[in-house]
């Protein structure tokens, strides 16, 4: 009797764990979306690009035999003037035109896609930085380096909402996206802060990337599954929020865990899809609707 | 100077000349190359058709072409012991069935809500990824990821002969089939719903049914193009359910033109055949590609379609629809007969509407009695406008009753409420910019009247009643800009432009929203003669919501005072003018 | 082109000068200075294009060689190369121009079954075609040459020398969901019960899946000894990496038959720890392969990672050579009705022809850093499938 009580609490232990790391990988990895689709209107093809872009900074840095941190401030390089290009070539014409930028960032995510075959070529890169250190949690042991992300994710996750709702940044970007004529007439440089704004959402997907990379396989197309589960979170949560982010993280994440436990692999993925035609069926605004 | 119609018609049996003889100077393996990309075309023309011509983006398109061609494929392998005409007979189903899912989809999701965001094309896409998963997964049936095999010939052809011309004639028929469906009042009728879908629905019209006739329609096209793929191909696996599938076809829509059935065809054809020519010369002809559709979209927002159409334009040829000369005599309305009219035309009774916190409306109570000018007046925020949006189903109704001719209306959706008799103009004229003068008129004239199967037919866009003659009498300008956009004209032309559109409609019930916003001394004037004469023409009730006061003095016959969210007081102007209640409260300006 | 050839046509010139009409000389002397085009169909885009470059680099290689010893029955060899990393309707629309308008007379393919299938639908046996990667098994399509390892081969007498080694007793195990592990599992459950061990799990995922935690709680919780693996591609790279995270390389063994270097490059050295792969070919030297390894890294670069995948394509094209000297005709006729015992010995050793298929020796090796050690060699292994091997064209 002891011994299955021990058993079944170390399964739900192990399942919450896989909730809580598959919940702060899916909203890191959505997060980015979420300011460039949710608050601009950008639907960004190339988001997976991004992060593929954070992934292979560490490949370099550890290449050159430099400390991995050296990754972060990289990626955050790599990723703004690449961002910065986008925006000011293809995006600032095409705000809030959800279609056309689809198009467009398609074209930006192949040529980023063949900019990384043409360096590093087609084949697997392995990114040391997760290997088996383990830490008993309760008991069972979890692979260390996956707590330290799901904790600098959650305590990014608090620090960017509290600066969010706080600051004066925050606030212009609300009223810029609620109403972008009256914004500037108050006086707020749209063009300047919707571009700041574009490079912080495309700088956000390439940290995703430095902090996967040593748990996920890194290769020119990683990008493409964080795409459209990323689109999946952001339609069922709803936009604009980072409330409606957290919603549709927990949906999406914790529905594919629950049944990937309970049942198998495909059922997950089955029920992923399933339910996020549900939501966006009897909810189109998203669970919580920005108005 | 040609019509743009001459030029589309002329290119398109250029490009159908073209087509059809392929095979005999180009040699059988570019015809069979060809054939595989008109049958991609079918599906990418069945993008266009939802995208370009009805405003909304369907993203998983293969769930319908691979549909076709799995159908296509048990007919033609299950069918084909029983001898060639089962085959034949059998085939149809291939495009039946897509046709019937899509239009079941469409009914399903736009029935919900108005709008074609993204969340319309996200449910296409997850669709699209389970009919893959699915495919897949049950092997018994689709022969899993191999996919099933050994499909026979299409009954009297030979997949490396004469099955192209079937190909090519099906595929020169979708073209000849959309565009014809453009040019037909259905035609304008999607065309109008992806402008301005709200605006239409004040007209009557139920657009969730026509957008989910434009889906299935998608969906039997696709269909088709599924369905010659399998004897074509000779096997049909899981990748023609498949994401990347359907992300090339909204490729080549976009690239080819997606306002354009001829456009997307060749933008199908033409890139396809770039690609395949690149992938062998260039290791890097993927970044060719994207240059391409990035340069489309800064470019040529409307594909290479919409660049020769400007290219022709700067030639000097003029793309102007032909206005109708002939005209007919519309039929009547088909009005809901109701119980008989009663003296009091709409009442509110205690009615509750709020959002976000804030009490809109807070137990209104109202009559409005048959024949008449009524105006509402109240400073800004007193409900104005909101009593309006509660009985057009704009605002939900949280409690009270709202009845028109004795029917409750305070959960009716816009277009049921127009049915009914009620012609609605908004505050900011709200027209549809992309149409000329006369197809906006000839939406006004169709509304409450036309039935689904004239919307196939040539009749409606001549038509002509009574109403019509008298309101193009009233404003003089309409007549000589009919070919013009409504969106190019002035603030005030629009104002009037869609006054007579509503006038149009014969209505029981005008709804006014400051008609006068924004015109001068002058066109003020004209426009409340016009409304005072329509109103006694049409036998009708008017509600004008205005401010100014020598607006009202002309045409109100009774005036009702809002201040927050309810009646404060009803009566003549002359009482209103010396009611203490509403001095205290609002004081209106002279213009 | 040697000189024998060279001196060849130029007698032949004259003769044909001399008599005058090109028409008048018999057909088969004419063709034996046309070259013989050899069409290889990999893929060169999509995800898997990193083989692509490998295949073409040993098709160059073997096409060399080849034409240095005289060429097929005195024709020299013409490589072209067509994409079969597009779906299988274009990669058909290629490979159908290589062989209509560029007149390819074999074809040469290593790629997925999907194509695989496209492109049997296509030739309808109407031209020889040798797929040379490891597969499922069970194709017995006209004209198709197989050179690839078969379930049978990889794991029939793997698994039991495995269980032996390591005391297993419970074996989990997961896959992608499509034919190839859904077959190679019904043979590794023979296998595994043959040796008088269990089967304590079996699970199959949809390719689009990165997030194994579920399954890999599954695995540790069903206490098995050893996980057999038929993931492929990126999907394989990731379970494996969260595998190790987990801490569970210590405590199973792993066993994979399309683990190959590239993606353990991509598993990384330090996760693969206890992880074996049985296949026809390795990049470690051994007897028979170390000449063709020194000349292949010479060619193109000591860092060019070279798997089974990519060397199938030299085995295929050298099996071609061998049958179509012992048919001493390239016609898919004769051909087919010499396959039988056809062989050579290459980089894999001897190599026969059987039923279609091949019997060649298995390797069994075991991951240390980013290469394997070659811990057992099972000599000439039968393929176990049963392919007629006398019909002709279809």
């Amino acid at each position: 009797m002891r011994a299955e009580r021990v058993r079944v609490d170390v399964m739900l232990l192990s399942y919450f764990l896989n909730l809580g790391y598959a919940c702060a990988a899916l909203a890191l990895t959505t997060i980015g979306l979420a300011i460039v689709f949710g608050l601009l209107g950008v639907l960004n093809m190339a988001h997976g690009e991004f992060i593929m872009l954070g992934a292979y900074s560490v490949v370099v840095v550890q290449r050159l035999g430099l400390p991995a941190l050296l990754a972060i401030p990289v990626a955050i390089v790599v990723c703004a003037v690449v961002g910065w290009v986008v925006e000011r070539l293809l995006v600032r014409p095409l705000y809030q035109r959800p279609f056309d930028t689809l198009l467009a960032t398609w074209g930006v995510s192949i040529l980023l896609r063949e900019g990384v075959v043409a360096l590093f070529g087609k084949g697997y890169q392995d990114v040391t930085g997760a290997d088996g250190a383990s830490i008993d949690v309760l008991g069972t042991p979890y692979p260390a380096f996956r707590l330290a992300m799901m904790l600098a994710v959650a305590l990014a996750f608090a620090g960017l909402a509290a600066w969010y709702s706080r600051s004066q940044t925050g606030a212009r970007i609300r009223g810029m996206v609620a109403n972008p004529l009256l914004a500037k007439a108050a006086g707020i440089n749209t063009t300047r802060l919707a571009c700041g704004t574009f490079i912080t959402g495309v700088v956000l997907a390439g940290l995703a990337g430095v902090l996967l990379a040593p748990i996920v396989r890194v290769e020119p197309y990683m990008g493409l599954d964080y795409l459209l589960n990323s689109f999946f979170v952001l339609v069922v949560g709803g936009l604009g929020s980072l409330l409606g982010l957290a919603v549709g993280t927990f949906v999406i994440g914790g529905t594919q865990v629950a049944v990937s436990s309970f049942i198998d692999q495909t059922s997950g993925y089955t029920a992923v899809l399933i339910l996020s035609i549900y939501f966006l069926w009897s909810r189109p605004n998203g669970l919580i609707a920005r108005r | 100077m040609a019509s743009s119609r001459a030029v589309e018609t002329s290119l398109q049996v250029a490009t159908a000349a073209i087509l059809l003889s392929l095979p005999l100077w180009a040699g059988d393996y570019s015809a069979n190359q060809v054939g595989l990309l008109l049958l991609y075309g079918m599906a990418t023309q069945s993008v266009a058709l939802c995208w370009g011509n009805s405003g909304f983006l369907p993203l998983g398109q293969s769930l319908f072409f691979g549909l076709g061609a799995y159908v296509s494929a048990f007919v033609l392998r299950s069918a084909g012991a029983a001898g060639g005409e089962w085959q034949i007979i059998l085939l149809p189903l291939a495009i039946a069935v897509p046709a019937a899912l899509a239009y079941a989809i469409g009914f399903i999701v736009f029935a919900r809500r108005i709008d074609s965001g993204p969340f319309f094309s996200l449910i296409t896409l997850a669709l699209c990824m389970l009919a893959f998963l699915l495919a897949n997964q049950w092997s018994s049936v689709t022969g899993g990821f191999n996919g099933l095999t050994d499909i026979p010939d299409l009954p009297m052809t030979d997949r490396y002969g004469n099955l192209y011309y079937v190909i090519s004639a099906a595929a020169v028929g979708v073209t000849a089939l959309v565009t014809w469906l453009n040019r037909r009042p259905i035609g304008t009728l999607w065309a109008a719903i992806s402008e301005n879908e709200d605006r239409l629905q004040f007209f009557g019209f139920a657009t969730h049914k026509l957008k989910a006739a434009a889906f299935g329609l998608s969906g039997a096209i696709a269909g088709l193009g599924g369905a010659l793929y399998a004897p074509h191909e000779g096997l049909v696996g899981p990748q023609a359910v498949g994401v990347a599938l359907s992300a090339q076809f909204v490729i080549w829509a976009a690239v080819g033109g997606k306002r354009s059935p001829l456009g997307a065809q060749l933008g199908a054809v033409v890139i396809g055949l770039l690609a395949a020519t690149w992938r062998d010369l260039f290791t890097y002809w993927e970044v060719l590609v994207a240059l391409i559709f990035i340069g489309v979209v800064r470019l040529f927002p409307d594909g290479l379609a919409g660049a020769a159409a400007a290219l022709a334009q700067m030639a000097g040829l003029r793309v102007a629809n032909p206005i109708p000369e002939k005209r007919i005599d519309a039929h009547d309305i088909a009005t809901i007969v109701l119980r008989p009219a009663q003296s009091t035309l709409l009442s509110f009774r205690s009615v509750e509407v709020s959002q976000g916190g804030v009490n809109i409306l807070n137990g209104l109570d109202l009559e409005v009695g048959a024949g008449g000018v009524n105006c509402f007046i109240g400073p800004n925020g007193a409900g104005k406008t909101s009593t309006f949006n509660a009985m057009t189903g704009r605002l939900p109704v949280r409690s009270g009753e709202i009845h028109f001719r004795g029917t409750e209306i305070s959960s009716s959706q816009a277009w049921q409420v127009a049915r009914l008799g009620v012609g609605r103009k908004f505050q900011i004229p709200s027209v549809f910019a992309q149409l000329s003068v006369n197809e906006n008129l000839q939406i006004a004239l169709w509304a409450n009247r036309i039935r689904p199967r004239e919307m196939l037919t040539a009749a409606p866009l001549h038509w002509n009643s009574l109403q019509r003659v008298r309101t193009l009498e009233k404003f003089e300008f309409l007549e000589s800009n009919m070919a013009v956009r409504a969106g190019d004209l002035s603030q005030g032309m629009r104002q009037m432009l869609e006054f007579a559109m509503v006038a149009i409609t014969e209505p029981r019930l005008l709804l006014l929203d400051e008609p006068c916003a924004g015109l001068s001394a002058h066109e003020t004037r004209h426009m409340m003669d016009a409304i005072t004469s329509t109103v006694g023409e049409l036998d009708a009730s008017a509600i004008v919501i205005e401010h100014d006061m020598s607006a009202l003095e002309k045409i109100a016959d009774n005036v009702v005072v809002l201040h927050q969210g309810r009646s404060l007081a009803v009566g003549s102007l002359a009482q209103i003018k010396i009611s203490e209640d509403v001095k205290a409260v609002y004081t209106g300006g002279r213009k | 082109m040697n000189r024998r050839n060279i001196l060849k046509s130029i007698a032949l010139g004259a003769a044909s000068a001399a008599v005058g009409v090109g028409g008048l000389i018999p057909a088969s002397v004419r063709a034996a200075n046309q070259p013989l085009k050899l069409a290889l169909m990999a893929p060169m885009s999509g995800p898997a294009a990193f083989f692509g470059q490998a295949c073409k680099n040993c098709a160059a290689l073997a096409i060399d060689e080849i034409n240095a010893r005289g060429g097929v029955l005195g024709r020299s060899l013409e490589l072209l190369v067509g994409d079969a990393g597009a779906a299988p309707s274009e990669s058909a629309q290629t490979a159908l121009r290589l062989w209509k308008r560029d007149k390819a007379e074999v074809f040469v393919g290593s790629h997925d079954s999907a194509v695989r299938t496209a492109l049997e639908s296509l030739f309808r046996g109407q031209v020889p075609y040798f797929y040379t990667p490891m597969y499922e098994g069970g194709d017995c399509a006209n004209g198709t040459f197989f050179v690839g390892e078969t379930p049978a081969q990889q794991l029939t007498p793997v698994i039991p020398w495995l269980s032996a080694q390591h005391q297993i007793k419970r074996w989990f195990l997961i896959g992608n969901d499509y034919i190839w592990p859904r077959k190679s599992n019904e043979v590794a459950k023979k296998a595994i019960q043959g040796a008088g061990a269990t089967v304590v799990g079996e699970e199959y995922v949809p390719f689009d899946v990165d997030n194994f935690d579920a399954v890999l709680g599954k695995i540790r919780d069903s206490k098995a000894d050893a996980v057999f693996i038929t993931l492929v591609g990126g999907s394989a790279v990731t379970f494996n990496r969260s595998f190790a995270s987990f801490g569970l390389s210590d405590k199973m063994i792993r066993f994979g038959t399309m683990i190959e270097e590239n993606s353990l490059i991509g598993i990384g050295a330090s996760n693969a720890r206890n992880l074996y792969s049985a296949s026809g070919f390795f990049s470690t030297p051994t007897a028979t392969s170390a000449q063709f390894l020194e000349r292949y890294h010479k060619q193109f670069g000591a860092s060019a990672v070279l798997s089974s995948i990519g060397e199938s394509t030299y085995e295929g094209i050298l099996m071609y050579d061998a049958m179509a000297r012992k048919a001493n005709s390239v016609s898919i006729g004769e051909l087919t009705k010499a396959s039988n015992g056809a062989s050579y010995k290459g980089p894999r050793g001897v190599v026969t022809m059987k039923s279609r298929n091949v019997t060649a020796d298995i390797f069994l090796a075991k991951a240390s850093g980013a290469r394997y050690d070659i811990v057992k060699t099972f000599s000439q292994l039968g393929s176990a499938e049963t392919c007629a091997g006398g019909a002709g064209a279809g």
